[in-house]
């Protein structure tokens, strides 16, 4: 028993060990990678400073062109639009650790359905954020109600687990070249997709999520910062009612709500769309346009600019 | 529960704890304590399921006490036929009954008369097809006198219940396990290391390779129509290790667990992609299943002692039989039948007992991986017509796979360390460091290990592929 208990002993303090040294190399890697989203989210928790962010998962990050909403606006822009990042959770971390650092004069932020339907697993891609835990508190609040906060608060190289191997490919490979801003175009597909079924209305609405888009709201109203909510051109049909549950919100909120999938934007032009979900370059550029000039009409409404 | 849950890292220890505390004198009691432990292990399911494990425990139980009662042969086997009917009319309603009401449906309807067969609702539970055969091949065993019959029913229950095979095998030999829970098991310290390093490579194997594998194959096979010939091509390179990995590493795991508590299970792979014939190949791929079949379906049917032709038949049938135990889907017959035939062919060609050398061993490796890796599309795919589309992919439409940089990364490295380590046990060489001698190596391997699969395994609890099964 008693080698057993040694062996025990030399294995934590071995473990301990090697967690703490290898914490400290995976967090050197993280900010030097030139993956896909680990440089941008060092950009946004460090040193983000336009005027205008723009905020959301893939469908933000895919669709929205800085230069030229900055160039329409006479604002700074910065596409923040982080893949897969999935729901208002994701975004809500992000707000808290850009806000320790800037307050920009405007957020938009790309919603989606994933932001108010319940979902089986809603907390499985905040780990992409893991890295920056320990170092904002609002921030830590959704690890801690994602069940992750004594996993990272025990292991350090854990909290690298969701990334480590797109982590350590980004030194090899940068993709981050062509960049604009944030935004990284996406080239033209093999093949242009065909419009999906049409999509009903999600009754499984999670009252949670709600409450933080609330304090999302909340948040943005408190540093004055002009909240607009949008919804990106998609290839497929949906109920009319579709966004209510978010467009009461913004309604209540006095936020600009701009619907260009219920517009049916691009609905006849497969060609601009690399999935039905997604534009390409092509059809990001064309929507950027559309979406800048939208923009600088409610900004100059509202005096902003 | 799973292997792969906090739930199971809070459990093993515990378990192990309560049970070297109960004296190792104490057989019986420690025997019920595991008794219970397999149990709500086996619970944490779904409870009601427990109730089939039972039923399957006692029907086995009282028909061996007929065959070792009983003088006459008829009778003995009679008690037999029951015990092999009703656990079979089991595993057939959970697992095949839908299967074959669907295809008489399709038939009928072909033939223009609509007919419907009211479904089979229940989900199937967890394991039934591993705990009904090694409960099978006991009643079967002691039918043919190979084993005595065993009586205390708390010690055949652990036999057919024992946790760390439960669910996914090792399907074990009653000759094997039964009288090891009649031995005494003092806790050894070398037994204990030597099953937490197994289980740390079963954990490495299932999390850090299988499951990252299957984040890629399951895209494309799950998404076949979104995917090129290149694309599938890779997803069918992946696959072989993802289920080798998710497979092999259950086994690990579970011979390591045991091992930890003084249990001895079978070896179940032994590096199967070392094979140089696809006859090799399923002497090291699921051993205890390939060796159940042999000895309960193959034997029983004259084996290899009859024509020719008869051999080949029997080869074939036996073949079958395995694809449909994996489950009920054209897909695993059609797998199951390309192996028998792969084995036919081998056989008449008189290949399988070549012993190849130098550059036709290596020929022979690779064309038998190719052959493995082709059949293993067929077996990975949600129903034939995609199985088609993935093969006729690969030759007709062959494009840029989709890339995944840092899973290939990820898949790389772990491929290379499984490599590293399978080269060294196939070739015995020298260098070891898992079993090396020293103290200190075995201790940092096994750190580096953990820490290996903190940084880089898939820790979301994904379910073992074989539980479908």
């Amino acid at each position: 028993m008693k080698k057993l208990l040694a062996s025990i002993l030399f294995v934590a303090v071995g473990l301990f060990a090697v967690d703490r040294l290898g914490g400290m190399i995976m967090w050197w890697v993280n900010q030097h990678t030139h993956d896909v989203s680990g440089p941008k989210i060092k950009y946004l928790v460090n040193d983000v400073h336009e005027d205008v962010l723009l905020m959301g998962t893939s469908r933000c990050n895919l669709h929205y062109v800085p230069s030229i909403i900055s160039d329409s606006l006479g604002l700074s822009v910065y596409n923040g639009g982080i893949d897969a990042s999935n729901n208002i959770y994701a975004h809500y971390l992000m707000l808290n650790h850009i806000l320790a650092v800037h307050k920009p004069k405007v957020i938009c932020l790309e919603v989606m359905a994933n932001d108010f339907q319940e979902e089986a697993d809603p907390f499985n891609t905040v780990t992409f954020f893991a890295p920056y835990f320990g170092i904002n508190e609002g921030a830590d609040s959704i690890f801690r109600m994602a069940g992750q906060y004594w996993k990272y608060r025990i292991s350090h190289l854990y909290r690298y687990n969701a990334k480590a191997a797109s982590n350590l490919a980004g030194l090899a490979i940068n993709r981050h070249k062509g960049g604009d801003n944030g935004y990284i175009p996406s080239p033209q597909p093999a093949h242009y997709p065909s419009y999906l079924e049409h999509e009903n209305t999600p009754e499984n609405v999670d009252s949670l999520k709600l409450k933080y888009v609330q304090k999302f709201i909340h948040l943005c109203h408190e540093n004055e910062i002009k909240l607009v909510f949008m919804v990106s051109p998609m290839y497929t049909e949906i109920d009319d009612d579709y966004y209510d549950v978010l467009k009461g919100i913004a309604t209540q909120n006095e936020i600009p709500f701009l619907d260009y999938h219920k517009e049916g934007l691009y609905h006849d032009h497969p060609d601009y769309f690399k999935d039905p979900n997604h534009l390409w370059d092509r059809g990001a550029r064309l929507y950027s346009s559309v979406f800048a000039s939208d923009l600088k009409r409610i900004l100059k409404q509202e005096g902003i600019i | 529960m799973l292997f792969n849950s906090i739930a199971f890292l809070l459990f093993f220890p515990i378990v192990c704890l309560l049970y070297f505390c109960i004296s190792a004198a104490q057989i019986r009691i420690r025997n019920l304590f595991l008794l219970v432990a397999s149990y709500y292990f086996y619970m944490n399911w779904e409870p009601a399921y427990a109730l089939l494990l039972l039923t399957s425990t006692i029907v086995t139980y009282l028909a061996a006490l007929g065959i070792g009662h009983f003088e006459e042969k008829r009778k003995k086997k009679f008690c037999l036929v029951s015990s092999l009917v009703l656990n079979l009319t089991i595993l057939f309603l959970f697992k095949y009954y839908n299967f074959l009401a669907a295809n008489i449906e399709t038939a009928f309807n072909a033939c223009g008369l609509g007919i419907d067969i009211p479904e089979f609702s229940l989900l199937l539970p967890v394991g039934i097809s591993f705990y009904t055969f090694q409960a099978l091949g006991y009643s079967i065993d002691v039918y043919r006198g190979t084993t005595k019959v065993e009586r205390d029913f708390p010690t055949y229950a652990l036999f057919v219940s024992f946790f760390p095979q439960l669910v996914a095998g090792p399907i074990e030999r009653s000759n094997n396990l039964l009288p090891q829970f009649k031995q005494k098991h003092s806790f050894d310290y070398d037994s204990v290391m030597a099953g937490v390093r197994l289980m740390v490579w079963g954990y490495f194997m299932k999390l850090v390779l299988a499951d990252r594998c299957g984040l890629y194959v399951d895209t494309i096979f799950n998404n076949v129509d979104k995917h090129n010939g290149g694309s599938y091509l890779v997803a069918s390179l992946l696959f072989p290790f993802q289920i080798y990995g998710d497979f092999a590493g259950y086994s690990l795991i579970a011979i390591g667990v045991a091992r930890v508590l003084g249990f001895r299970l079978m070896e179940n792979f032994h590096r199967p992609y070392f094979a140089s014939t696809v006859g090799e190949f399923w002497h090291r791929w699921h051993i205890s299943l390939s060796t159940w079949f042999k000895d309960y379906v193959y034997i029983p049917l004259g084996g290899n002692r009859v024509s020719r032709m008869r051999n080949y038949f029997n080869l074939f049938v036996t073949f079958v039989v395995s694809g449909i135990w994996h489950g009920a889907n054209w897909t695993f017959l059609c797998w199951g039948s390309l192996h028998g035939l792969l084995l036919c062919i081998e056989k008449a060609l008189g290949v399988s007992k070549q012993k190849y050398t130098g550059v036709r061993k290596f020929y022979h490796w690779m064309m038998t991986f190719v052959l493995v890796c082709f059949a293993w599309i067929l077996f990975r795919a949600n129903n034939l017509s995609e199985a088609v589309t993935v093969i006729t992919g690969i030759f007709i439409n062959p494009g840029t796979p989709k890339p995944e940089y840092a899973n290939f990364i990820a898949i790389g490295l772990a491929l290379a360390v499984l490599l590293t380590k399978e080269f060294a046990d196939e070739y015995q060489w020298k260098i070891r460091v898992a079993e090396s001698k020293s103290w200190f190596v075995r201790h940092v391997y096994l750190i580096m290990m953990i820490a290996y699969i903190i940084l880089f395994g898939v820790l979301g609890g994904d379910q073992f592929i074989y539980f479908q099964f």
